[in-house]
């Protein structure tokens, strides 16, 4: 191949096929420059950055619809045919676009058209930092979009990368804050060690498998542990499955830290608490879409290989066995310890940090589900991965309404403590509303969204109990996943008993704070809790849509 | 029924109470006492929608009937609107993961001669409560909060009868009973009314654990939870539980251990709203609510929600001739005991809601011989039912208004004078209740009495028609066919327990229960007129506490209610005087019902008999209520009622009755007392074990290992160092699992 034809070839896969699916990162990339650009000239100081934002991401959230839309399989066919290739390696397979990075670009974007709606009437940050700050936001949710749809090992940690240092800069914000700063510091650096294990794990996979592109792995992978030992853990004659399985939980490390899973979600309470509400909005919400995304991508992605029936397919087995048990072992830590670390909290960022680890312990109980049905039974895994797009789908509203509500009582009350809350019923009866759907939401009861979520998520680890797959382990799970629940009640309505039983106290003074946009705002996020657990036909096709990108 | 203007009104009837339940709440505090518009505004208009959709009902039921005169056979009527599919889940689990069933829950409401009969008496005698409670509640600081849980519950039991499958029954089974519980509690400050509401909600739950059962046994043995057959969006059709294909089919439901295990618990569910035996403790208790949620609630819709549930599920209990039978005997047992306790009470109001339990027994019973005159009779007597005891109820509470909220029928007497309406109407309810021709309650007795009569002696009731449903074989005795047990089934059944409990239906059984409604025929009529006689008859006394009507001197204190509440109670008592007799005479209510779909199944719509006038019968339950008056007017006509009372001469009998035959106590000792042992033990557990686990565990960095102190102290260098241990650990269980 001669270096003309090389050339053609790269710019018809870059122009032709590649950027028509990459819109949706180019329209926040756009903003950025846009963003930035208005702060520079002085012609456009006069646009308000937020307002930039909100356009640009406007445009990124009509194109994220469109392509979902233009899938083969969507839901609503009769509007528009297929137009979108139902799976495709862009840019030389660096990334990969289907119906699950699709899916998830839809929800980033449209989380982030109701975020910068929820920070600019919030007032963090004021029209001074608007600039810094959305730059910061488009930048890291470009990065979660790559997570979502990477396909290729040093992709996986440029996105990751991409994601986590603008968060850095995000949770130092409160500049004045000393907790702020620390916070910031902490995060920084407890990243950057993640990142470093990470890229080192990275290195040792790339180096025994000779390819850093997920399914060339897979195939490799499936060779290597097909061909090896009778144990893959026991190393006495097969080097590489010892290197492999370590390079592998090191890559599991520098996952966990943006999942916030156990053991590596020490930075979670204290970034959050130190951080702005807005930021723990932003962080709990995209980070964790992105997060749960990438890490379904890698397991899907190194455990298996399609319908390709060939030699690799037996070692796959035991990888996905390998992985079954690793996601699985921290899901039930996760869930676990972020429960019982809610207990006893008195600042409620705090409390929401612990949940949200909680919750990304909900979160790898489906994609333990999905890994364990994975190739064994298609049907069983589609159901999983549907699960947890829709978990992420309602997760969404659920706790930007809760930061939400944090930071309008924090204009109105100038306290994140749950004590300030006391007896907010009698001055703020929709607040408390509004709070109550949410908690009751998080905690999982009908008829609001969160039952159906958890439902799905534990219809699916019944569902391998059931088929037989991985039944020990799944019904460990899942007996672990209802007690988390149970015991997650009592923190998250232990916050309505303060706001509705407790006297309020006697120096409550509320600021003077406008109360329709907030409301509004509140009313807008809340309402879907309420809906999604009424109407959840609708969001659950999409979830079916992004479910069947594995086959 | 199909054309698309009677689905948009069969949404409109639950719709326009909701609506008009927000609106009170939004609006409750601006409208101040004109709190009541909009929730009457919508109930009335739902309620003229309801008889709409009756009449279109009728008319659909009687051209279906004469074209299908030649066929000999009664076709099923109905319409289902769905209005969106809540969820749609394909290839979800059933049947013991052996097929591969959809998940399918539509938001579905239906209307059947069932439905439409039971909507139309919901929304009519819930406008007629609503309307009084105007003059009730008159004056109550929580008189917007009345009347939004009022509408409330219109919304929630109007849906509970027309959805069309399990879930959604279950869904407003629990709205009804929440609403419910904050009616009986609506005084919440007065400790007596937060007890009760307490105890409603507890035994209540009994109940609803049985319904929960029962749906997950539904859906892992017939793979839906729809009554209609439904259509996937891939194509396949799902026979419906009550759809009809399944019930053309007579092999159709499961019999057996698992059929009598899901009539059971229904029958449990059923209990519990009912207040039937032996959940039955927590009706009396609830009549410190507001009079009009007692009448309305409390004794003529809420609690009949057990009776529209086994009657709906006719089929599936017909199939578990046990369980059905096991119906009857709880009826008729309830009814004996409720009547029983009833003679002793002295609060107005617990008279009737004994009275209440024992009527709701009368329908037990009849549901239970699972034939076609026992649905439609049961149904009958529902509707009569729900007229006289609303009345009664109003009544009740009229004079409870009057005498300033005294109800012990031993602190006045004689208020006939006082209030003459009052007096009137409630005596034409009485009638009706006691079952004196030709009011209502006479008719439907009559109705109740022939169905258990019929099991008993059989040979006397030659007129049924013989089919024998195609594939089902008969079991048992008379007209009554059963549906041989599938061989699913009988896999699932695994033995045959279920026809262990089937020893239970035997004509004897019958016989002794048709004697036991008899009596309790006769002591109904007793404790009726012992109230009023005791109320209304005798020399005038008022308590001293209605003088807050004063308009003078004691004695003339106390007067009739105002119009807005004395005109319902007019409309109630005509209702009461003649529906028995019209819904009779023209058999029009039980050939309406036989087209419900649930009853055209074969095993019970070849039960079907022709209209007679059971001249024995109702010359027997005319006896009985006629001993029942007399002695009732031998001890009180005309006495103080604070005089000797002649239960006095029960003798022991009598303690046991005004002891309610101990069921508190007994679930005192038995229940109540061992729970709060466990809970002291659970606080305990709680307080030390669990808290000390949570304190333990905010520190868990620190347990893991043991060698650091206070990891999440705030040190990013200890969190590393954590991270680094948990990881290790990890490898560690998974070489540990691959070990071992």
């Amino acid at each position: 191949m001669d270096l003309g034809s090389l050339l053609t070839s790269t710019l018809t896969d870059t122009l032709e096929v590649s950027l028509p699916l990459f819109r949706v990162e180019l329209a926040l990339s756009a903003t950025i420059v846009l963003v930035l650009l208005c702060r520079m000239l002085p012609v456009l100081r006069w646009l308000d950055s937020a307002l930039v934002a909100l356009g640009g991401v406007a445009f990124a959230l009509w194109y994220a619809w469109s392509d979902l839309r233009g899938l083969p399989g969507s839901p609503w066919p009769a509007v528009v045919a297929a137009t979108h290739p139902a799976s495709q390696e862009l840019f030389g397979g660096l990334l990969i676009f289907d119906s699950l990075t699709a899916y998830i670009r839809f929800l980033l974007a449209g989380f982030l058209v109701l975020y910068i709606l929820f920070t600019k009437i919030s007032g963090i940050p004021d029209r001074e930092d608007g600039a810094d700050f959305y730059t910061l936001v488009l930048g890291s949710s470009l990065g979660m979009c790559l997570m979502a749809s990477a396909n290729h090992l040093l992709m996986i940690f440029m996105a990751v990368e991409m994601a986590s240092v603008p968060s850095y800069a995000l949770a130092g914000m409160l500049k004045g804050r000393k907790a702020s700063s620390e916070a910031a510091l902490k995060y920084a650096v407890y990243g950057a060690g993640a990142a470093g294990v990470m890229l080192y794990g990275i290195s040792l996979l790339a180096g025994v498998l000779g390819t850093c592109h997920l399914p060339s792995m897979a195939a490799e992978l499936g060779r290597i542990v097909g061909d090896g030992a009778d144990s893959f853990y026991v190393a006495d004659s097969a080097g590489p499955i010892m290197v492999l399985t370590l390079g592998g939980l090191m890559m599991a490390v520098g996952l966990a830290f943006k999942l916030s899973a156990v053991p590596f979600h020490f930075w979670c309470p204290d970034v959050f608490e130190g951080a702005a509400a807005e930021v723990g909005a932003f962080l709990s919400v995209a980070s964790k879409a992105a997060a749960v995304a990438l890490a379904v991508r890698v397991a899907f992605g190194l455990g298996w290989l399609g319908d390709a029936a060939d030699a690799s397919a037996a070692g796959l087995a035991d990888v996905r066995h390998f992985l079954v048990y690793l996601i699985g072992l921290m899901a039930a830590v996760t869930c676990t310890l972020g429960n019982l670390g809610a207990y006893g909290q008195t600042n409620m960022k705090r409390l929401l940090a612990y949940s949200t680890i909680a919750h990304a312990g909900y979160l790898l109980l489906g994609v333990a589900a999905a890994v364990a049905m994975l190739g064994v039974d298609p049907e069983g895994c589609r159901k999983a991965v549907t699960a947890l797009a829709f978990y992420l789908g309602t997760y969404l509203f659920m706790n930007l309404g809760a930061f939400a509500i944090v930071a309008v009582l924090r204009n109105r009350l100038r306290s994140e403590e749950i004590a300030a809350y006391a007896g907010l019923v009698r001055s703020n009866p929709g607040m408390v509303v509004a709070a109550g759907a949410v908690l009751v939401s998080l905690v999982g009861l009908p008829p609001l969204a969160g039952f159906v979520s958890k439902f799905l998520i534990f219809s699916s680890l019944v569902e391998a109990i059931t088929k037989g797959i991985e039944r020990p382990l799944m019904l460990v799970l899942l007996v672990i996943g209802g007690l988390n629940t149970v015991i997650s009640l009592f923190y998250y309505l232990r916050v309505l008993k303060v706001m509705t039983f407790d006297p309020p106290p006697e120096d409550r003074v509320a600021a003077p704070a406008p109360v329709w946009l907030p409301g509004a705002l509140v009313t807008a996020v809340v309402v879907p809790v309420v809906l999604l657990g009424i109407f959840w036909s609708g969001l659950y096709a999409y979830a079916q849509l992004a479910g069947t990108f594995a086959s | 029924m199909q054309d698309i203007p009677s689905s948009t009104l069969l949404v409109l009837v639950p719709l326009l109470p909701l609506v008009g339940a927000i609106l009170t709440v939004a609006l409750g505090r601006t409208l101040g006492s004109r709190a009541h518009v909009p929730a009457i505004v919508g109930i009335a208009a739902s309620a003229a929608v309801a008889v709409t959709l009756l009449f279109g009902m009728v008319r659909q039921v009687a051209v279906g009937n004469s074209a299908a005169q030649q066929g000999q056979q009664v076709q099923p009527v109905e319409m289902v609107t769905t209005l969106w599919e809540w969820a749609d889940i394909p290839n979800a689990q059933a049947a013991g993961g052996t097929t591969a069933a959809s998940f399918l829950i539509p938001v579905a409401l239906r209307l059947d001669p069932l439905t439409a009969t039971l909507l139309v008496i919901i929304t009519c005698v819930g406008l007629l409560v609503a309307i009084y409670s105007i003059g009730y509640m008159h004056g109550d600081p929580g008189y917007p909060r009345f009347f939004a849980l009022f509408s409330m519950f219109v919304f929630s039991m109007t849906m509970l009868v027309a959805a069309s499958n399990f879930l959604l029954v279950y869904v407003f089974w629990e709205a009804v009973g929440a609403c419910s519980y904050l009616l009986i509690g609506f005084w919440f400050t007065k400790p007596e009314a937060a007890k009760a509401a307490k105890k409603a909600f507890l035994v209540n739950r009994v109940g609803d654990f049985g319904l929960a059962v029962a749906t997950f046994l539904l859906w892992m043995t017939y793979g839906t939870l729809n009554f209609h057959d439904t259509v996937l969006s891939d194509g396949t059709a799902v026979p419906g539980i009550l759809g009809v294909t399944r019930l053309a089919d007579a092999s159709g439901y499961v019999g057996g251990a698992v059929g009598s295990a899901i009539c059971l618990l229904l029958l449990l569910a059923a209990c519990g709203k009912s207040a039937q035996l032996p959940l039955h403790v927590w009706l009396p208790d609830a009549m410190e609510g507001p009079t009009p949620a007692s009448a309305l609630i409390h004794a003529a819709t809420m609690v009949t929600a057990g009776i529209y549930l086994i009657a709906r599920s006719g089929p599936l209990f017909v199939a578990c001739p046990g369980a059905l039978t096991l119906v009857s005997i709880v009826g008729a047992t309830t009814a004996l005991i409720a009547a029983l306790i009833g003679t002793v009470q002295n609060d107005l109001k617990r008279v009737l809601a004994y009275s209440t339990i024992s009527q709701l027994g009368y329908m037990f019973a009849s549901l239970g011989t699972g034939t076609l005159l026992g649905f439609s009779a049961a149904i009958f007597h529902l509707v009569t039912h729900a007229f006289f005891k609303a009345l009664l109820f109003l009544g009740a509470g009229s004079v409870m208004h009057s005498m300033g909220g005294v109800i012990d029928m031993r602190r006045f007497g004689g208020l006939r004078r006082v209030m003459p309406v009052t007096a009137v109407t409630f005596l034409v309810g009485s009638l009706a209740l006691a079952g004196v021709a030709p009011f209502a309650g006479f008719f439907s007795k009559d109705e109740i009495l022939a169905s258990l009569h019929s099991r008993g002696w059989p040979d006397t009731h030659g007129e049924h028609q013989e089919a024998v449903p195609a594939g089902g074989h008969a079991m048992t005795a008379g007209s009554f066919r059963l549906v041989s047990v599938t061989p699913d089934a009988s896999r699932l059944a695994g033995g045959d327990r279920g026809s262990r409990l089937d020893a239970l239906n035997q004509p004897a059984t019958w016989r002794l229960l048709f004697w036991m409604s008899l009596v309790t025929a006769g002591l109904t009529a007793f404790y009726t007129f012992r109230a009023v006689f005791m109320t209304f008859t005798g020399p005038t006394r008022v308590p001293e506490q209605a003088g807050h009507h004063a308009h003078g001197a004691a004695g003339s204190a106390a007067h009739e209610s105002p119009p807005v509440m004395t005109i319902p109670l007019v409309i109630l008592a005509v209702a009461s005087a003649v529906s028995g007799w019209w819904l009779f005479s023209t058999h029009g209510l039980a050939t309406f019902l036989a087209a419900t779909p649930s009853f055209t199944a074969p095993s019970i719509a070849s039960t079907a008999t022709p209209p007679v006038f059971h001249w024995d019968l109702a010359i027997q339950g005319t006896l009985a209520a006629a001993a029942g008056i007399v002695v009732a007017a031998l001890g009180h006509l005309g006495k103080r009622s604070d005089g000797p009372q002649m239960e006095r001469f029960l003798g022991p009998l009598e303690t046991l009755f005004a002891n309610r035959f101990y069921f508190d106590q007994i679930y005192a000792g038995l229940i109540v007392k061992p729970l709060e042992f466990v809970a002291t033990l659970a606080a305990l557990i709680d307080r030390y074990l669990i808290d000390g686990t949570v304190d333990l565990v905010a520190r868990l960095p620190l347990a893991l290992g043991g060698l650091v102190r206070h990891l999440q102290s705030g040190l990013v260098q200890r969190y590393a160092l954590a991270g680094v241990i948990g990881m290790l650990l990890i490898v560690l269980a998974l070489v540990a699992r691959a070990m071992g």
